[in-house]
């Protein structure tokens, strides 16, 4: 019993979330598991992966107290660790023999752990929180199943559970992260860059917004297309419900089917193309601790296609179900990760221009009907703000090249929070080559990164076999990576490049002295 | 019993063995019949066996008994006192704790302790340790040591500056330290970069620091890691946690694991972790797989007992030998006209019948090794890690070093064959040059006793071993020399001029303040000749004076080769880095490496057309620091 039948059961890949404070009793160490996949795999085979993971965490923990084990890399898989609470961890195994995109960076792949488990968090709460409140597990485990497989998953309108898992299989391949993702920052937002006078704008607005609700401590959060204008939320909280916006409810998103260019979306682009991975009869699968838990009473906030417009500009969704009396469908519900607070969410959409307003539950009274009060509100003081403001911005939007600088491929990220990069169609032109290059080069930055913690200034250039120059910068808090394809370019044409661009587009960040 | 020519044993098995005529093809029996099955495997064990029980009988008193015979130039001594006379003549050599006695008793090696300290052997030595056993524990090397090289993630913090000793690596002592520590204890784990050698069964063969038998848990802990990975079909790499790596390789039945947080990347670690396996079957040969598989319970401990030495003196090599991560060698610089004088005696002795002859010399600086000569038989060619391995051998046992002294010692060579022992002629010339000769017969003590004396003649004669001496003393190439016009440099590295580079204190603080260089801030370089295997590297200026400072610009180095040889998409071209410590420019060509560092602050312009002066100025003096032609890798 090893890991061997694993390797046959599983399509590649393996998640699992387990909680160490559980089954420490022997005979009782199934408890242990809040979540696995792929859920048809023999209890043995997924007590020997989280066995495996435990013994490294106590091993690692000997000589690195405070860190303990984050990757174990063998010749077949690698296993990433992520400590999403503690003591609740997350591991997930890839294969990479089948992953053909095998050189993916480990920490591209404990970012999704991080995304889902920061999604989770926003809808649910903390993992630790729901096995108090439940101590069977069987709460958490009712949630996670559908939640994980919504967010793995690339293809929309499976709304037969039966289909769960096939759903989940298909678009496997799409979301693993791979070296052709080294020009993009999972787990950051990216802006849209907007005029003085459109800046403007929008801070009315969001004053607008923001009275409208009668009380001071709503949020807000405005997205043009697939990017962030404004925010009033705390950067964590932001980087959350951004993802969200991008993966549900952007106009991208409702329209799941138009091409899309954000990094988040490029599954359900991609998931038009037929699934290499084959269906397999793991679709049937009907796992008795996963599905004790009456399904339909489970909010699965990242079910696919459940959002759409309202009459009112307003976006609804029946993943809460309806109000009974009104026959409206009832508002979300998320958690604020620092305050805990719990917040309506309400979407109004103009356009391409999304609008999220955060209203404290505790300051509404008597549930949806106080929310339709302060949605009429937001209607009556700020719709003509609004269209405003898309006006606006659509006339200084320069359409999905916006951000595209000629003859660069650049990833810019500033304090591992707010990222801009080349448009992922421009990306697909550089060479394999150039992008394992800069995949091996990101890994390294990542570790000086690890080392010096305070950020401190580091350039590298390297000119690959191909004759590319892949190149790093990092200085105060900002990252810049980048690829220039000319072939018979000197390091100091390289140089005087990454010099030009770091003047024209960050004021200079990256300019020596 | 007869079977035991064939081994490592014969030394000590037969009684006289030099002067015992062997048909040719038992030379060879080792490397040839260990492939039919198991006639050999049991002669071997047998052997190993039957050396245990003799050592045994004649009470483990003499520690370092072992294949190594050390003959006195003056003295003859009749077969039956040789064992004796070896032990007496190790017990001299300051052999610290060979009385320890435990369990071990047979040694292959010599486990002699050199001790720049003389220090009384340690009651407490745990017998395992052999020579060299946690004796002088407290002295003040020691202590001077622990700072610097053991690596106390707390103490050892690599940015301290210009802390240490000026120049460290001289008192850096060999052997194991810190027996008295296991994987309870907090400084144990604290230790920047464990090495372990495990058996499959997950018996300890070796660990870095500790006391081996007390770590049998931890290496049952590590063990259990491997194989559970392994039943799954796989095999685990490494893993990582913080700032630490757990790197795994596994050799057949021998496992060996490093455990670092010194930031060097997989790759050098498992690289090191490979020498380390060479380093082993060197003295072994993998024959000893067999004995695993006849019993997989096998203890090899007895069979390494007493080469602690050798093996902290290799990893401690890792942290300031390039040769270690370019997987070249370095050459003493002298006049062409004194390397072909001395190429010539070799070849001549090669063609009567020695597989490598090797001319060789310790750098002034740390126990470096430093190729004069070399020449192989036809064509055989030594790889460069052999030559890392065999040398450090030879370094860091102190019965080698006895001047005036022949050594003749059975050794594998693992890149050459690592099935089969060859016999090493050890003579050193004077404390610093040393000749091996290397043959397949065992039974060739003699001729090469002749041989040596030969090559010695024609040394004295045309001068060689003066100018090895005035070259040591000279060093090599300087990048301050780099500043000046090049033309002057043509034809000469060795600068008479130029006062011995002593190191004292006032002078190295000094300079350190100022923080000369060389042009446009370089501060060192690393060229490394792909063709011919061979390396030069600049000798350490201002203000890379300290060992932190040279083991940090060390490190460095080894990132950036890892980084330009990067799996499946390298070599990369050029590599221009800059962070808070240095500029390092790399340049990889099919015909040479350059590797440079210099001044952060450096102009990238001005530092790119110092690096193409220094590729100017190595091709100029390359027939001085390079051994061309002669050499067996030149077809």
């Amino acid at each position: 019993m090893g890991l061997a039948s694993v390797n046959t059961a599983s399509e590649g890949m393996q998640l699992c979330i387990f909680d160490l404070r559980r089954g420490q009793q022997e005979g009782q160490e199934l408890d242990k598991i809040l979540f696995f996949f792929p859920a048809d795999l023999p209890f043995a085979t997924q007590l020997s992966v989280i066995g495996l993971s435990e013994g490294l965490i106590t091993f690692t923990r000997i000589f690195s107290p405070d860190a303990a084990c984050e990757v174990i890399e063998a010749e077949r898989h690698s296993h990433v660790f992520y400590e999403a609470e503690s003591d609740i961890w997350m591991v997930m195994v890839v294969d990479k023999s089948k992953e053909s995109k095998a050189a993916c960076q480990v920490d591209a792949l404990r970012k999704v752990l991080k995304e889902v488990h920061s999604l989770f968090v926003l809808f649910h709460g903390t993992m630790r929180s729901m096995l108090e409140k439940e101590t069977s597990g069987g709460l958490i485990r009712s949630h996670l199943y559908p939640f994980i497989t919504d967010y793995l998953s690339g293809c929309g309108d499976l709304n037969l559970t039966c289909n769960f898992w096939a759903d989940f299989l298909i678009g496997r391949k799409l979301q693993l992260p791979s070296f052709h993702d080294c020009l993009m920052e999972r787990g950051t937002v990216q802006m849209l860059t907007v005029g003085r006078e459109a800046a403007i704008e929008v801070q009315s607005l969001v004053k607008v917004l923001e009275c409208s609700a009668g009380t001071t401590s709503c949020y807000s959060l405005v997205l043009f297309q697939d990017l962030l204008v404004s925010t009033t939320l705390s950067p964590d909280d932001t980087i959350s419900l951004f993802t969200y916006a991008v993966l549900r409810l952007t106009p991208h998103a409702l329209s799941s089917g138009a091409t899309s260019w954000s990094y988040l979306q490029r599954t359900n682009a991609g998931s038009q193309v037929p699934a290499l991975s084959t269906i397999t009869n793991s679709g049937s699968v009907s796992d008795n601790i996963y599905r004790s838990q009456n399904n339909c009473q489970v909010k699965r906030p990242l079910h696919h296609n459940r959002w759409f417009r309202g009459n009112d500009g307003f976006l609804a969704s029946d993943i809460w179900g309806t109000d009974n009396g009104s026959q409206t469908s009832v508002t979300p519900i998320v958690y604020l990760q620092l305050t805990e607070e719990r917040m309506y969410l309400c979407a109004y959409q103009h356009k391409s221009l999304t609008i999220i307003l955060l209203v404290p539950v505790s300051s509404i009274l008597n549930g949806e009907q106080g929310l339709s009060l302060v949605k009429q509100q937001v209607l009556e003081n700020a719709s003509l703000k609004m269209l405003m403001v898309e006006e606006k911005l659509s006339k200084g939007w320069g359409g999905e090249n916006a951000y595209h600088v000629s003859g660069y491929r650049y990833l810019l990220v500033d304090d591992e929070r707010v990222s801009r990069a080349s448009p992922p169609a421009k990306v697909m032109t550089l060479a394999k080559e150039s992008l394992l290059a800069l995949s091996k080069l990101r890994e390294e930055v990542n570790l000086e990164k690890k080392r010096a913690k305070c950020s401190s200034k580091l350039e590298i250039c390297v000119r690959a076999k191909n004759g590319a120059w892949v190149i790093a910068r990092t200085s105060r808090g900002k990252e810049l990576y980048m690829v220039l394809e000319k072939a018979s370019e000197t390091l100091l044409y390289a140089a005087d490049s990454v010099e030009k661009f770091s003047n024209r587009y960050c004021s200079g960040v990256f300019s020596l002295d | 019993m007869s079977s035991s020519d064939s081994s490592s044993s014969s030394a000590s098995d037969d009684p006289n063995p030099k002067l015992k005529p062997q048909p040719l093809e038992s030379q060879f029996q080792s490397s040839l019949t260990l492939e039919d099955s198991d006639g050999v495997a049991r002669t071997d064990d047998a052997s190993v066996a039957e050396q245990q029980q003799e050592q045994q009988d004649e009470g483990s008193g003499n520690g370092s008994v072992d294949g190594v015979v050390n003959v006195e130039d003056n003295g003859h001594r009749d077969s039956s006192d040789r064992e004796e006379g070896i032990g007496s003549g190790e017990a001299r050599d300051g052999d610290g704790g060979s009385g320890g006695g435990g369990g071990v008793v047979w040694r292959r090696a010599n486990s002699e302790v050199e001790l720049e300290v003389e220090a009384p052997a340690s009651p407490s030595s745990s017998g395992y340790a052999g020579g060299r056993g946690s004796s002088g524990a407290s002295s003040a090397s020691r202590a001077d040591d622990a700072s610097e090289e053991d690596e106390i993630e707390v103490v050892g913090n690599d940015d301290g500056g210009a802390v240490g000793a000026p120049d460290s690596q001289a008192e850096w002592t060999p052997g194991k330290r810190h027996v008295d520590e296991d994987d309870a204890s907090i400084s144990w784990r604290k230790r920047k970069k464990h090495f372990f050698i495990l058996s499959n069964s997950g018996k300890p063969i070796y660990s870095r620091y500790g006391d081996e038998h007390k770590l049998a848990g931890f290496s049952a802990t590590l063990q259990a890691i491997i194989s559970f990975v392994e039943n799954g079909g796989d095999r685990v790499k490494y893993v990582k946690a913080g700032m630490h790596q757990v790197v795994f390789l596994v050799k057949g039945p021998i496992y060996l694991v490093c455990i670092s947080c010194t930031e060097e990347p997989f790759e050098s670690l498992v690289a090191q972790l490979e020498l380390v396996y060479g380093q082993m079957i060197l003295i072994l040969t993998k024959s000893l797989n067999r004995c695993f598989e006849k019993n997989p319970k096998f203890d090899m401990t007895p069979l390494l007992g007493g080469t602690d030495v050798v093996f902290s003196a290799l990893i401690h090599s890792f942290s300031w030998n390039p040769a270690a991560f370019l997987h070249a060698y370095a050459c003493l610089p002298l006049p062409y006209a004194t390397r072909q004088a001395a190429g010539a005696i070799l070849q001549d002795v090669a063609d009567s019948g020695v597989l490598f002859a090797l001319l060789m010399c310790k750098h002034r600086v740390g126990t470096s090794l430093k190729v004069i000569s070399l020449v192989g038989a036809q064509k055989a060619s030594l790889h460069p890690d052999d030559m890392l391995l065999l040398g450090n051998f030879i370094m860091s046992s102190e019965s080698f070093r006895q001047v005036t002294s022949e050594s003749f010692s059975p050794i594998c060579l693992p890149r050459y064959n690592p099935m089969a022992f060859l016999h090493a002629y050890v003579h050193y010339f004077d404390a610093d040059t040393y000749l091996i000769l290397l043959t397949t017969r065992s039974d060739a003590f003699y001729h090469l006793k002749d041989c040596r004396i030969r090559i010695e003649t024609v040394l004295l004669k045309s001068n060689v071993l003066s100018e090895v001496q005035r070259s040591t003393l000279d060093g090599g190439m300087r990048v301050e020399d780099l500043s000046v016009d090049l033309q002057q440099h043509t034809g000469s590295t060795s600068r008479v001029e130029d006062k011995p580079h002593t190191e004292t204190p006032e002078r190295i603080r000094e300079s350190s303040l100022v923080g000369l260089g060389g042009p446009a801030g370089l501060w060192h370089f690393l060229y490394r000749s792909v063709y011919l295997d061979q390396y030069v590297s600049s000798e350490f200026s201002s203000p890379i004076n300290t060992h932190r400072q040279q083991k940090r610009l060390y490190r460095a180095y080894q990132k950036l080769y890892v980084s330009m040889h990067s799996k499946g998409i390298g070599p990369h071209k050029t590599q221009f880095r800059r962070d808070e410590n240095y500029v390092l420019l790399c340049w990889v060509t099919p015909d040479f490496e350059l590797y440079a560092a210099f001044d952060p602050l450096a102009d990238k312009a001005l530092a790119i057309k110092t690096c193409n002066k220094v590729c100017q100025w190595v091709k100029d003096v390359e027939n001085e620091i390079f051994l061309l032609g002669a050499s067996p890798f030149s077809w």
